[in-house]
């Protein structure tokens, strides 16, 4: 047990890479969901609500995967934690933007 | 059996790229090309679009490994190989 | 993360192949053998009767129509599923009405023998279908927990595929390079091979993996976007079902079956059914579907035929339509499951299934070759991680083929009576399994992995065998009755054990100290013109000559 704590100094790499795992698991599936959501609304006047919001899920895994090696790509765990939240942010607020204009424009 | 012939196909050009230094190299490669896009045709007509280009895909997976097999294990007996498997593939399409 | 991107890839790329390594090198063993699912049931149900040649299908069709109206009356629909070459007896299957408080009743299946029109009894097993189920499933673990590792685990596995394809700088020049050489070198390029020439299909399988489960892994994307109603609709959408009448409970004699058959004929202009689904059978709205086998990988509405059974009109549908992303979505499903596949393209997924398992064998053994020489260094022997990791490669790599071997041999020899014998068949494999996995522990690694390959030849060459002392469908019989289905089984598991007798036997050569080796390479070097056979043959060996 002592052991484990000893361990458990804040290692720069070793936290660097858990937090990386965690924004990669968590972060990223946040934005495959804000992507997806982004995607329904952007094919909506196009393709019919039914298949915007298939298209987008469809292609969620894909960008969880370029999520996740993004965050595995850059400098330090604190930019890719900025970066997802970034991304995201950017994204909800496009849908919202999005889904405002074809309330006005229908 | 057309499927394969069309996996045989593939091997008649990329052989040569390979294992044999020859003058005609130039020649080689948009020869592959050919061959495989007539091997695409071939697969596309007799199976219709989806399962053909499925099945392309497998047959070609199948082709490379076998070639890739014999590349490092027997060298020298790719070009009779493959020669012999391109006469097979005329002789099946004649056939059929 | 490191010094490029390329290097954070490389990085990246080998702990996500590391962490569920094992667990996708089972989802992909197990999922290359359903591809034979039915053969695998058919072989592990020897009650069922050998194969019937030259059988019309009318003949069948009243078989099993005499069967069905004396057995499942008053039910909403007959299936009856006509004999093919992967599943060779005549079946039929009806649902039986639910039982109280239930929303759906129980399905029935049952073998026909054609001969006297009764049903088979065979033995109570979970046949390949239990196998290729655990590929998505696993076991032992409630379903809902079951889908989410296994999406994780394809996830990672989605990860390793794109950054496989990112950090291979010479994918093109090197495409048909293999240096059988001993060592590391041998072993990337194997894992390289692998990875490449079926590239498109370790994408399509995996990335259709994850769309089996697209609602359940984008639940949060769906609920926030879909009300219930609208998900249902959609799901309508993405998966059309054809429609046909209930029952309106007055009863009135149908036609025969083998007449209505004609119809169906008429349209395809070929005698090519596969099966047929009576719905609301022996009333007013009787209604009888022939389907034959798939022609096209997402759908052809040719495909089936509808009549009514009373009248014997043909029933002109309205086909299904699939929108794009129906479409889209349907084909990769269609792809991954490969039912279209006939004979030859069914060996080819076959094969490409087991690259794709080799492949992962091949990683997971690249990654302890690579560091073998600095561990075997340490002053207090290797590192906890690398013993793990080599004791759980021996312990899947080749315990888990054993175990499924066991699974088999399960199948001949536990008792017919046993309760619960579908799971004891289950449980003796991963009791197998675990077994093997945990002795490695106490084996040195060189002695562990001779030992297990030796096993695995010694199990699979003895199947054949067991099966001519347990059952009547063995292989002689079997090749007297042309029944050729079996006569491939059994010789795809004789030959799956002399491939691991072969392993064996080169992994024992090479791991002869380095003066018998030097003296071997150099008796070998004058035969083969100086190409040094070794280690890195056995597993790419192994799988090509499985594949007779």
């Amino acid at each position: 047990m002592s052991n484990l704590i000893a361990n458990l100094n804040f290692s720069s790499a070793r936290w660097s890479v858990f937090s990386r795992v965690l924004a990669a698991t968590f972060g990223g599936y946040v934005l495959a969901t804000s992507s997806s959501l982004f995607i329904g609304k952007l094919l909506l006047p196009t393709l019919g609500a039914n298949q915007a919001i298939h298209i987008g899920l469809l292609l969620s895994f894909l960008v969880y995967a370029c999520a996740a090696m993004w965050v595995f790509s850059v400098s330090s765990a604190g930019k890719a934690w900025l970066g997802l939240i970034k991304f995201n942010l950017s994204l909800v607020v496009l849908t919202w933007l999005l889904m405002l204009f074809f309330e006005v424009s229908v | 059996m057309v499927l394969f012939c069309l996996a045989m196909d593939k091997h008649r050009e990329q052989i040569l790229d390979k294992c044999i230094a020859s003058t005609v190299v130039g020649f080689c490669r948009p020869t592959a090309w050919l061959v495989l896009l007539s091997t695409t045709y071939l697969s596309v007509e007799s199976f219709g679009w989806s399962i053909g280009v499925a099945v392309l895909f497998g047959a070609l997976t199948i082709a490379t490994l076998l070639l890739i097999l014999l590349l490092t294990y027997r060298a020298k007996t790719v070009p009779p190989v493959a020669v012999l498997l391109s006469l097979i593939v005329s002789i099946s399409l004649v056939i059929r | 993360m490191k010094e490029n991107f390329r290097q954070s890839m490389k990085w990246f790329h080998t702990w996500v192949g590391l962490i569920v390594g094992w667990v996708l090198f089972f989802m992909f063993l197990t999922g290359t053998l359903g591809y034979f699912y039915q053969e695998i049931t058919r072989w592990m149900e020897p009650e069922r009767p050998f194969i019937e040649h030259n059988i019309s299908n009318e003949r069948l069709l009243d078989i099993a129509q005499n069967y069905l109206s004396e057995h499942a009356q008053g039910v909403d629909e007959w299936d009856i599923m006509l004999p093919n070459a992967r599943d060779q007896n005549l079946r039929v299957g009806w649902r039986k009405p639910p039982a109280a408080g239930a929303k759906r009743g129980k399905y029935q299946k049952t073998v026909l023998d054609i001969s006297t029109g009764d049903k088979v009894d065979s033995r109570a097993t979970g046949g390949g279908r239990l196998l290729y189920r655990m590929h998505y499933r696993l076991h032992y673990l409630p379903t809902k927990i079951s889908y989410w590792l296994v999406g994780f685990c394809s996830m990672l596995m989605l990860l390793a595929v794109i950054t496989g394809v990112v950090i291979h700088k010479k994918i093109f020049t090197d495409f048909f390079t293999f240096r059988a050489k001993k060592g590391l070198v041998g072993w990337l390029d194997i894992h390289n091979v692998l990875s490449v020439i079926a590239l498109p299909f370790h994408f399509m399988i995996t990335y259709s993996g994850l769309l089996f489960f697209l609602f359940t892994y984008m639940v949060l994307s769906s609920n926030l976007q879909l009300s219930d109603d609208e998900y249902s609709e959609m799901r309508k959408e993405i998966f059309p079902r054809t429609s046909h009448l209930e029952s309106a409970n007055e009863p009135k004699d149908m036609l025969k079956i083998s007449h209505l058959y004609q119809q169906a004929k008429n349209t395809w202009q070929a005698d090519e059914l596969s099966y047929v689904e009576v719905f609301a059978a022996n009333d007013i709205n009787a209604q009888a579907q022939f389907v034959r086998h798939e022609t096209d990988i997402t759908y052809n509405p040719h495909d089936a035929v509808m009549v009514n059974a009373v009248t014997g009109e043909v029933i002109i549908q309205a086909p299904k339509e699939y929108t794009v992303s129906g479409m889209i979505h349907n084909g990769f499903f269609s792809l991954h499951e490969g039912q279209f596949a006939g004979p030859i393209a069914r060996w080819i997924y076959f094969i490409t299934g087991l690259i794709g398992t080799a492949m992962i064998a091949s990683g997971l053994i690249l990654w302890t070759t690579k560091r073998r020489p600095k561990q075997m260094k340490k002053l207090n022997g290797p590192d906890f991680g690398y013993r793990l990791v080599e004791q759980l490669n021996i312990g899947t790599i080749v315990g888990l083929p054993i175990a499924i071997a066991m699974y088999f041999y399960a199948n001949r020899l536990l008792p017919i009576e046993l309760s619960n014998r579908v799971n004891w068949e289950a449980n003796v494999m991963f009791i197998s399994w675990a077994i093997l996995l945990l002795y490695p522990a106490f084996r040195p690694a060189t002695k562990a992995w001779r030992e297990q390959l030796q096993l695995a030849a010694l199990v699979y060459m003895a199947l054949p065998l067991v099966n001519i002392l347990t059952t009547d469908k063995h292989i002689i019989n079997s090749v007297l009755q042309q029944d050729w289905l079996l006569v491939a089984f059994d010789l795809s598991l004789f030959i799956i054990g002399a491939c691991f007798a072969f392993s064996a036997y080169k992994y024992k050569t090479l791991t002869l100290d380095k003066k018998q080796l030097t003296k071997a390479a150099k008796a070998r070097a004058t035969k083969t013109k100086g190409v040094v056979v070794d280690k890195s043959l056995l597993p790419l060996q192994a799988m090509h000559r499985e594949n007779s």
